[in-house]
């Protein structure tokens, strides 16, 4: 059954992200002092499915790691170890190297062995700290619980199977010496010898020592997770003796601490395909929900095996990627929300059977199903994953119907007199329908700012950290909605704004203190609609923007500044490129790179910013968008027969220019004084080879642009109105058209073409330039 | 000429594969394109003008809420008179991934053309390049110049892609 895996994978990355923000969103929340055993929970179940899916799709590398992070988490839930706040860093930074590997998976980027290594062998560190009930080996996820210390001989069943290398060399030999060495040893079960060397081993152990005592010699010739070590106490197994690497439905509450990993009985399992027929005491089986159930039989080993069944997947399963005979533990398909009807009974029951026989089939312990089915299977109910093409595709369709609608009624209108009534109150009906249907298709496209807010708590928990400062952030209207590519977009400029208040803003709490305020600084996040704009702001309590000190350094890099120029433009200063107050340069924030970028990202989205500051009291940055990008506040002008359409965000005024206002600079370039200002004039007919209306310059309109602060007085024949445009590519099938941004529809069916303002402001400069 | 009919001997069995091609006029000259590069024909609008475009490029239009530029092949190699009537044709080709129109006289008829129906044309030199004709072929006494529409379009001639993207 050779299925193609990698159609699933992006399923399995996106997933795999959304479990690891959802964990980062937990861990951030999680008071250390006194953790909420539901929120540990829902951490280690996070955990527990990217492990599962990456398993079955057989990237290792994930699979191993998050294996190594559930065991910790797994213990903390079950408070065999105290929470503490580097267990929390520790896991942030392990939930980092995972979302590296992933974009690794995906072809981007490169993971750095060594901090995997590190953040490895840290997480066991951690793990085997306090070894305050029984196991201290992390690798092991042994079950054994919290009963250690009974006095006299305690008994361990032990079961392993040995890697290739050590069952064909003779480390399971010396393990059983070893062993044999701390008390009695008694072998259970072994290998048929020399049928297939690596097989699968149970002895039993009485000694005085915990298992930590040979814990890491088993460890050591079997692989992670291909041992376990029981302890034969009446109460040890008896919630938790069963372990396993299986996966759950995501978000599955995991209600009963013991998992198992079988199927429950009454689900055909059919294990046709998968075992080794050379008495590996486990299978893989592929899941075939048509298939007869058939007796599982592992030649050796009846029935105990730990078994890797597959869940019945409502896909056509995958073949366990773990190929390698010998493994003892398989890899699930995430498993679908199942019917919830056999629930809490099964759950009970196998329990009793692991502590008395674990070497029984019984060890077959179904989850609790009824808990985990309801709330996975609502989730996935309530939404769908569309690829953002086809909604792209909707939106252009309506777009088209919009356009189609306008022109109808314009024919309609035409019509007159003549127009029937009913045909006229149709199309009026007809108006409101594309309109309802455009907002509704646009809101697609629409997701919550929260999905760019939620990882900023970690942005300010690291960087306060860092920078030795009490910082708390406060966010509201997280459920605000913007398109998804402004979702995208803006996650990188907001960041370094926050990055920017956290650094350059928030004072150290000394300073706080000595400035009367509370040691804890608050950044606000702030996020809200205001017409046809998303707000976002972003706000500190901070020291405030200086003023002298940002004038100062305008002067010593050269800027033209006066005292005379508001506050407003003062604090614009910080956008131009290499501008920076900072006395120092941190590795944060102060190098002068940075705003400029922000400035810049933001209008390239068609939105901008402001700041607002008062010294002392703090600084607020506004960040203004388009409610999409596909949409475009234009004002369309004419040019000759022609119309084009000037994106408003850059026009500053316009004007009807008398004769005398325009003098001409060596007799080419020409100016005109605009409030005291010479701005150079782009006669647009002229830079785009168009026969004018009129040549007088008395006859036509200046439209004063302002473009990333270069200014152009543009003359155009007329201006003909305000619209809402939808922006379309020109170089989708042309070119890229020096001066022109793209090219929208206008009601009339028509193609207008919109200005790139800030190129023909550039051409404006130069042409000045040459001329002066 | 006189392997050129339908009745021609077929050398192999890739030959006798025919191929449709859609054929159209400019001026007095017959062409014949790979029809499954058309996407559709329609009736010339006035399109709107590009800034500082050259002139066989007349602008673009709006194709059902596409962009789409139009290129007059009259005026790109001087042929006939360059007149818009009520019968002159866009024809929208889909080409490389995008889609173009391009401004023809008439559009003829699709025909099918084997391999050995087309003729390798003879090397002249002209504002036509030979490189973007396949052949000629003979169909019913009329000669047809069979394009390599996606390289004539494709090419840094047309001015049509930037030249990043551009391929011959």
């Amino acid at each position: 059954m050779a299925i193609d895996m990698s159609q699933f994978y992006q399923v399995f990355f996106e997933e795999s992200a959304e479990h690891l923000a959802a964990m980062e969103g937990l861990l951030l929340d999680l008071d250390v002092g006194n953790p909420d055993p539901e929120q540990l929970n829902a951490i280690f179940r996070a955990a527990h499915s990217i492990k599962g899916s990456a398993g079955t799709f057989g990237f290792t590398d994930l699979a191993e790691t998050t294996h190594i992070l559930e065991n910790l988490l797994d213990r903390i839930r079950r408070q065999e170890l105290g929470l503490r706040a580097e267990m929390v860093d520790a896991f942030l930074e392990c939930g980092d190297l995972l979302r590296d590997m992933l974009e690794a998976h995906q072809g981007r980027g490169a993971v750095d062995a060594a901090a995997v290594e590190a953040i490895c062998a840290r997480l066991r560190q951690l793990s085997s700290d306090q070894p305050a009930a029984a196991p201290a080996r992390p690798a092991a996820s042994e079950p054994v619980t919290a009963n250690a210390a009974t006095g006299g001989k305690r008994r361990f069943n032990i079961q392993f199977v040995p890697t290739e290398v050590s069952a064909k060399g003779d480390g399971v030999k010396q393990l059983l010496d070893e062993l044999a060495a701390l008390g009695t040893l008694e072998i259970l079960t072994q290998p048929v010898a020399g049928v297939h060397d690596v097989g699968y081993w149970q002895v039993r152990l009485s000694c005085n020592v915990g298992q930590e005592a040979f814990a890491d010699q088993v460890d050591f010739i079997a692989d992670n997770g291909a041992w376990r070590v029981l302890e034969d106490e009446p109460s040890a197994a008896a919630d938790d003796a069963a372990f396993g690497f299986f996966d759950d439905s995501p978000g599955a509450p995991e209600s009963d601490p013991g998992y198992g990993f079988f199927e429950p009985p009454g689900e055909p399992v059919s294990e046709a395909s998968a075992v080794a027929p050379d008495g590996d005491g486990y299978g893989f089986f592929e899941p075939l929900p048509d298939v007869v159930p058939a007796p599982a039989a592992p030649p050796v080993e009846e029935g105990e095996g730990y078994g890797f069944f597959e869940p019945v997947a409502t896909l056509p399963a995958a073949e366990p990627p773990a190929a390698e005979e010998g493994d003892g533990f398989g890899f699930f398909a995430p498993l679908p929300p199942v019917a919830a009807s056999d629930a809490s009974p099964a759950v009970v029951a196998p329990s009793p059977a692991v502590v008395s026989a674990p070497d029984e089939k019984a060890t077959v312990e179904p989850r609790g199903r009824a808990s985990k089915a309801s709330p996975a299977a609502s989730a996935s109910d309530s939404s769908i994953r569309v690829s953002v093409e086809k909604v792209d595709q909707l939106i252009n369709l309506v777009g088209e119907l919009v356009i189609t609608q306008a022109m109808l009624l314009q024919t309609a209108t035409q019509m007159q007199e003549n127009a029937p009534e009913r045909l006229l109150s149709g199309l009026v009906q007809l108006e409101r329908n594309t309109r309802d249907l455009q907002e509704s298709v646009m809101s697609i496209r629409m997701m919550p700012i929260s999905f760019v807010f939620s990882r900023f708590p970690r942005v300010v928990r690291d960087l306060s950290g860092k920078l030795g400062k009490q910082v708390e952030l406060k966010t509201t209207g997280e459920t605000t909605e913007l398109d998804k590519s402004l979702i995208e977009r803006i996650a990188d400029p907001l960041t370094h704004l926050i990055r920017n208040s956290l650094d350059h803003g928030i004072e150290l709490p000394e300073k706080r203190i000595a400035a009367g305020k509370s040691p804890v600084g608050t950044i606000t996040l702030k996020a809200y609609h205001q017409g046809g704009n998303i707000v976002i702001e972003v706000g500190d309590d901070g020291a405030g923007l200086p003023r002298n000190k940002i004038l100062a350094k305008a002067r010593e890099r050269g800027l033209q500044v006066s005292d005379q120029m508001t506050d407003q433009e003062v604090f614009n200063l910080i956008f131009e490129a290499g501008f920076s107050t900072a006395e120092q340069i941190t590795d944060v924030s102060g190098r002068g790179v940075g705003m400029d970028v922000v400035r810049r990202n933001i209008q390239s989205m068609g939105g901008r910013v402001e700041i607002d500051s008062m010294l002392g009291v703090g600084t607020r940055m506004t960040v203004r968008l388009p409610l999409t990008l596909a949409i475009l506040d234009g004002m369309s002008i004419a040019v000759g027969d022609q119309t084009y359409i000037l994106p408003l965000s850059y026009v500053v005024e316009s004007f009807q220019p008398q004769l005398g206002d325009i003098k001409t600079l060596s007799n080419q370039a020409r100016v005109i004084q605009v409030r005291g200002e010479y701005l150079p004039v782009v006669v647009l007919h002229e830079l785009f080879n168009l026969k004018p209306q009129s040549g007088d310059f008395s006859q036509g309109i200046m439209v004063v642009i302002d473009a990333d602060g270069i200014k152009a007085a543009l003359f155009v024949d007329a201006l003909v109105g305000q619209h809402q445009v939808v922006i379309k590519s020109l170089e989708a099938n042309y070119r890229r058209v020096p001066g022109i941004s793209g090219a929208t529809i206008m009601g009339d069916g028509h193609v207008a073409l919109i200005l790139d303002v800030s190129a023909i402001a550039g051409m404006a400069k130069s042409s000045v330039q040459k001329a002066g | 000429m006189e392997a050129m009919t339908q009745t021609g001997n077929p050398t192999s069995d890739e030959d006798l594969v025919a191929n449709e091609y859609l054929t159209f006029t400019l001026g007095c000259e017959e062409y014949a394109i790979d029809i499954l590069k058309v996407q559709e024909i329609r009736g010339y609008e006035q399109p709107t003008l590009i800034a500082n475009a050259p002139p066989f490029i007349k602008g673009v239009i709006n194709l059902r809420g596409t962009i789409v530029p139009i290129v007059d092949m009259r005026i790109k190699f001087n042929l006939g008179k360059i007149e818009y009537t009520p019968f002159t044709v866009v024809i929208i080709l889909n080409i490389a991934g995008r889609v173009i129109g391009t401004v023809v006289d008439s559009v003829s008829d699709v025909i099918s053309l084997t391999p050995v129906q087309v003729r390798p044309a003879p090397d002249f030199s002209g504002s036509f390049d030979t490189k973007y004709i396949l052949g000629l072929a003979t169909v019913d006494g009329r000669m047809m110049i069979v394009t390599d529409i996606e390289r004539l379009m494709t090419s840094a001639d047309m001015e049509l892609i930037d030249d990043a993207s551009a391929s011959s």
